[in-house]
C-alpha cells in the first residue's frame, strides 16, 4: 500500500521509501520509516494532496505520494 | 563581521532581517541568476556587521538553484556567524536544519522566532534548557512584533565566536563510518555532508583523484552496516534527537485541536470553494491595478510629472539653448522618464497586493490549488498571477516573476508574459478590426488575445520539454501557518521592488529611449544632416530603416514602408503603432484616443488578410522596450535575454507567415497545405519517439538518485552525468 492510497481523514505509518527525485527532500523533510502521517485532503483538482506530518502541513504530488509505501493504521 | 541569516522557508527570516538592518539594505541578484540577495547592516553600535538573508532552506540537500547558493554558501563557510531562525510552531522540522548546522562548527546563534503564539497557545518552550542541549544561544523573539530583537544584537555582540564548541555526537556506528570518511575528506562537516549526499559532497571537498575511487568505494562498502539506506541513517539519527530534545523542552497544549488555519484552509482550499475563491482573489489583484483605482492614480501620477517637466521645458526653451539640446531633454530624456516612471503606480499596486498574498500565506495555497492545472505547462500555481498581470502590462508581470519560487519558473514565465496580449495593444486590433470587420470586429479582437494565450502556452510547454527539462518535475511544499502581514514588510517589499526596477531596468528604457529619440528625430533631408520635425518621420533614419527592411516583411504581407516603420515605433510603445500610423498617412487628431479617423486610410491600404498578419506581428513581436527592460533586467543574462527575443520574432514572423501565406491560396491549396502540415507533425512525432525508446535504457528501474540504495557510481561517471545536466541548464 502506498500514501496515495490513503484516505482524507485516515493515518499511516511510513514503511518504505522508493527512489524518485525527491527523495532525500522527502526524507529530510521528516519523512522517515516508522514515522506518523495524517493524510488531510487532496486539492480542489484532486492532485496534489495535504498531509501533517511532525506537526506541520506539507503538499506533496501523487507521483511521489505513490513511491512511498506505507501501513494503515487507526488513530 | 560577516553574518548570514539562515532558516526554513516561512520561518519569518524576511521580517527578522528587516528588523536586524533596519532600511539599511539594498536588494540585488546572487551572480548569474534571478536569485533576489539581501545584503544589510546589523543596527548595532558596537559592533560592525554585515548581514547576508539567504534563500530558505530545509536541508543543505539542495533540490533548486537558491537552495544551493545558500547551501554552498554555508559548505564554502562564508560566514563568521550564522542567525538561525527557528520557527517555533514548528519545532521538529526546524531544528533539523539547526542539526545540520551544528555539524558545521560554523558559530551559530538560534533565534526562536513566534513566541508569542506560543504564549497565545498557552504552551511552553523551555529554552535554556534547549540552549544547553545544543550548546549555542537561544534567543526567544517575535519577528513581527519585534520582541527580543535588542537582545538577539546584543547576543551578537558580545559572541565570543573564537571559543571552541563540541561538535554533535551521533551514536557508535555512524561515529565510526564519519571517521573511516574522515580519513580522505579531512573535515568532519564535509565527511557528514559526504555520508547524507554522496557525490554532490564530494565537489566541495579537497580529496584528490587518487583517493576518490576509494572513498567511493569505501562508501559503498559501509552501506551494508545499516539495516537503514545510506541516505536516511543521519536523518533519522538526527529526528530521534530532535524527539528526544523537544521531549525534555516543550509543553504541547493538547487541547488545542483545530487552529486558525485549519479554519481558514477549510475554506480556502475547500474541494468546492478553493478554484471560485481563487479566480475571485485573482480579478481582485487585477482588478486594483487596472480598474479605475489603478487607472486613475496612474493618470494623475502621469499628469504631475508631466505638469512638472513643462514646467522644466519652458525653462530649458526661455534659456534659448540649440534645437538639438532642448529637443533631446524634451523629446528624449522626458519622455523616457515619463515612461519609466508612468510604470510605478500600477507596479507599486501590484507589488504591494502581492507582497499581502505572499506575507499572510496565500501563494502557497494558491500553487497547491493550481498545481494539477498548470504543472503540464511547465509553470507552477504561482506562476498564474505574473500571466493575468501580463493582460495588464506586460512590465509589472515580468518584474513580478521574481515572486516564483525557482529559477527556471521565473525563467519560463517571464519569457512567455510579452505573448500575453498586453493593454497597450488594445489600440492596434481597435483600429485594424473596427475599419476592415465592420461586423465581426469583437471576434478578430477576442481572437488575437487567445493566439497570444495559446501561443504563450505552447512556448511554455516548448520551453519544458527542450530547455528546462528538471523544471517543476519537483513539487513537495510546506503549507504554512497564516500570518497577519505587517505593514512594514509589505511596504518594504513594495518599496524594495519597485525602486529596483526605477533604478535597473529604468536606466536601460531611458538609454534605449535616447537612441531611438535619435533615430526618429533626426534624418539627411537634401543631403543635409538635421533634426526633423514631428510629420518629417518617413526622412527620418527610423523612415529609412523601415524602408530598408521592407523586403523582408513582403511575405508577411506588408507592401507599404509605413507599416514597418509603425511596428519599429511600437517598440519604443505599443500605443505608439497607432500614432504613428496616424501621422504617416497624415490623419490629424488624436488617433489613439478616436480610431476611427484612421479608417479610411486603413481601408485602402491593408486587406482584411493583411490587417490580420500585421495585428498578429503586432501582438507576438518583440515587446515595447520597457517590457525588454524588464526581461534584461529579470533574466539577468545576455544569453537568455538575446535568446527570447529572437525567439519572439522569429515566432511572430512565422505567425503572420502562416497566417497571410494560407490565407491568400485558394482552397485547395490549402487543404493540402494542412495536409503537409500534419505528414510533417506525424513524422516529428514518430522520430522523438524513436529518439526516447533509445534514450531511455532501462525502462524497467526508476533510476537511481545518487544515495539510493544502488550505491555509488564512479566520480567520473557522475561528474560526466551533472556537466550534462549543467549544459542542458545553460542551453
Amino acid at each position: 500500500m502506498t500514501l496515495q492510497d490513503i484516505k482524507p481523514g485516515e493515518y499511516c505509518v511510513i514503511s518504505n521509501i522508493k527512489s524518485n527525485n525527491l527523495r532525500k527532500r522527502i526524507i529530510d523533510m521528516g519523512i522517515i520509516i516508522g514515522t506518523k502521517v495524517y493524510v488531510k485532503k487532496t486539492a480542489p483538482l484532486g492532485d496534489p494532496m495535504e498531509i501533517i506530518v511532525r506537526g506541520y502541513s506539507l503538499t506533496l504530488r501523487k507521483a511521489e505520494a505513490r513511491t512511498i509505501h506505507v501501513e494503515r493504521i487507526d488513530e | 563581521m560577516n553574518i548570514a541569516l539562515i532558516g526554513n522557508p516561512n520561518a519569518g527570516k524576511t521580517t527578522l532581517f528587516n528588523q536586524l538592518t533596519g532600511s539599511n539594505q539594498s536588494v540585488g541578484n546572487w551572480p548569474g541568476v534571478t536569485v533576489e540577495k539581501k545584503l544589510g547592516k546589523l543596527k548595532s553600535k558596537v559592533l560592525p556587521a554585515d548581514i547576508v538573508d539567504l534563500p530558505g532552506i530545509y536541508s543543505l540537500s539542495t533540490i533548486s538553484l537558491e537552495e544551493e547558493i545558500a547551501s554552498n554558501y554555508i559548505m564554502n563557510r562564508e560566514m563568521d556567524l550564522i542567525i538561525n531562525i527557528v520557527d517555533a510552531s514548528s519545532l521538529e522540522r526546524n531544528l533539523f536544519l539547526t542539526y545540520q548546522l551544528l555539524d558545521s562548527n560554523i558559530p551559530i546563534i538560534i533565534a526562536l522566532n513566534g513566541m508569542d503564539i506560543i504564549d497565545k497557545n498557552e504552551e511552553k518552550i523551555d529554552y535554556h534548557t534547549l540552549s544547553e542541549e545544543l550548546g549555542v544561544p537561544v534567543v526567544p523573539i517575535s519577528a513581527s512584533k519585534k520582541i527580543g530583537i535588542d537582545e538577539l544584537i546584543h547576543k551578537v555582540e558580545i559572541y565570543d565566536i573564537l571559543k571552541t564548541r563540541k561538535s554533535v555526537h551521533y551514536n557508535k556506528e555512524i561515529e565510526a563510518v564519519i571517521a573511516k570518511f574522515n580519513y580522505y575528506i579531512n573535515d568532519r562537516f564535509l565527511s557528514i555532508r559526504f555520508f547524507e549526499d554522496g557525490l554532490d559532497a564530494l565537489i566541495h571537498t579537497e580529496v584528490n583523484e587518487t583517493d576518490q575511487p576509494k572513498l567511493i568505494k569505501l562508501y559503498n562498502n559501509v552501506k551494508s552496516n545499516f539495516k537503514l539506506d545510506m541516505d536516511m541513517i543521519l536523518p533519522d539519527a538526527r529526528y530521534n534527537k530532535i524527539m528526544s530534545l523537544i521531549g525534555k523542552t516543550y509543553e504541547r497544549n493538547d487541547l488545542i485541536k483545530e487552529t486558525t488555519t485549519d479554519k481558514i484552509d477549510k475554506i480556502l482550499t475547500n474541494k468546492y470553494l478553493g478554484l471560485p475563491l481563487f479566480g475571485l482573489v485573482m480579478f481582485t489583484v487585477f482588478f486594483l491595478a487596472f480598474g479605475p483605482l489603478g487607472t486613475f492614480i496612474t493618470e494623475q501620477f502621469v499628469w504631475l510629472i508631466d505638469q512638472f517637466f513643462i514646467f522644466i521645458i519652458n525653462g530649458v526653451d526661455s534659456l534659448g539653448m540649440s534645437p538639438y539640446i532642448s529637443s533631446l531633454i524634451t523629446k528624449g530624456i522626458f519622455g523616457g522618464l515619463t515612461a519609466v516612471v508612468g510604470f510605478l503606480p500600477q507596479l507599486m499596486i501590484l507589488f504591494f497586493a502581492m507582497a499581502l498574498l505572499e506575507d499572510s500565506g496565500y501563494m502557497s495555497r494558491a500553487a497547491f490549488i493550481m498545481d494539477r492545472a498548470l504543472r503540464r505547462f511547465g509553470l507552477s500555481g504561482k506562476s498564474f498571477i505574473p500571466m493575468l498581470i501580463g493582460f495588464g502590462c506586460s512590465v509589472p508581470a515580468i518584474t513580478a516573476t521574481r515572486t516564483l519560487d525557482k529559477d527556471e519558473d521565473r525563467k519560463i514565465t517571464s519569457m512567455i508574459i510579452p505573448f500575453v496580449s498586453c493593454g497597450a495593444k488594445a489600440p492596434i486590433y481597435g483600429v485594424f478590426a473596427g475599419a476592415l470587420f465592420a461586423n465581426g470586429s469583437y471576434i478578430i479582437v477576442f481572437s488575437m488575445y487567445l493566439i497570444g494565450l495559446m501561443v504563450a502556452i505552447l512556448s511554455a510547454i516548448l520551453f519544458k520539454k527542450t530547455i528546462f527539462k528538471s523544471a517543476s518535475a519537483n513539487y513537495i511544499m510546506e503549507l504554512p501557518q497564516y500570518r497577519k502581514p505587517t505593514v512594514k514588510n509589505t511596504w518594504l517589499h513594495t518599496w524594495g521592488r519597485s525602486k529596483d526596477f526605477l533604478i535597473k531596468a529604468g536606466t536601460i528604457l531611458l538609454a534605449s529611449f535616447i537612441i531611438i529619440w535619435f533615430l526618429s528625430y533626426f534624418g539627411i533631408v537634401n543631403g543635409q544632416f538635421k533634426l526633423l520635425t514631428d510629420d518629417q518621420i518617413s526622412q527620418s533614419f527610423l523612415g529609412h530603416i523601415g524602408r530598408a527592411i521592407l523586403p523582408i516583411f513582403r511575405p508577411i504581407g506588408f507592401n507599404d514602408w509605413r507599416s514597418t516603420v509603425a511596428i519599429l515605433s511600437g517598440f519604443v510603445a505599443k500605443e505608439s503603432v497607432v500614432g504613428t500610423l496616424g501621422i504617416l498617412y497624415g490623419v490629424t487628431g488624436d488617433v489613439v484616443e478616436n480610431g476611427s479617423a484612421l479608417f479610411p486610410a486603413i481601408q485602402s491600404a491593408f486587406t482584411p488578410l493583411q490587417a490580420y498578419a500585421f495585428m498578429v506581428f503586432a501582438l507576438l513581436a518583440i515587446p515595447c522596450i520597457a517590457a525588454v527592460s524588464a526581461l534584461k533586467r529579470e533574466l539577468n543574462s545576455t544569453k537568455w535575454f538575446v535568446f527570447i527575443l529572437s525567439y519572439e520574432m522569429i515566432v511572430a514572423y512565422l505567425a503572420a507567415l502562416a497566417i497571410y501565406q494560407i490565407g491568400s491560396r485558394d482552397l485547395g491549396s490549402i487543404l493540402s497545405i494542412v495536409f503537409t502540415a500534419l505528414v510533417i507533425i506525424f513524422v516529428l512525432l514518430m522520430i522523438k519517439k524513436l529518439v526516447k525508446q533509445k534514450g531511455s535504457a532501462c525502462a524497467s528501474c526508476d533510476g537511481c538518485s545518487p544515495t539510493s540504495g544502488c550505491g555509488l557510481p564512479e566520480y567520473e561517471e557522475y561528474k560526466e552525468s551533472k556537466e550534462k545536466e549543467k549544459q542542458n541548464h545553460e542551453n
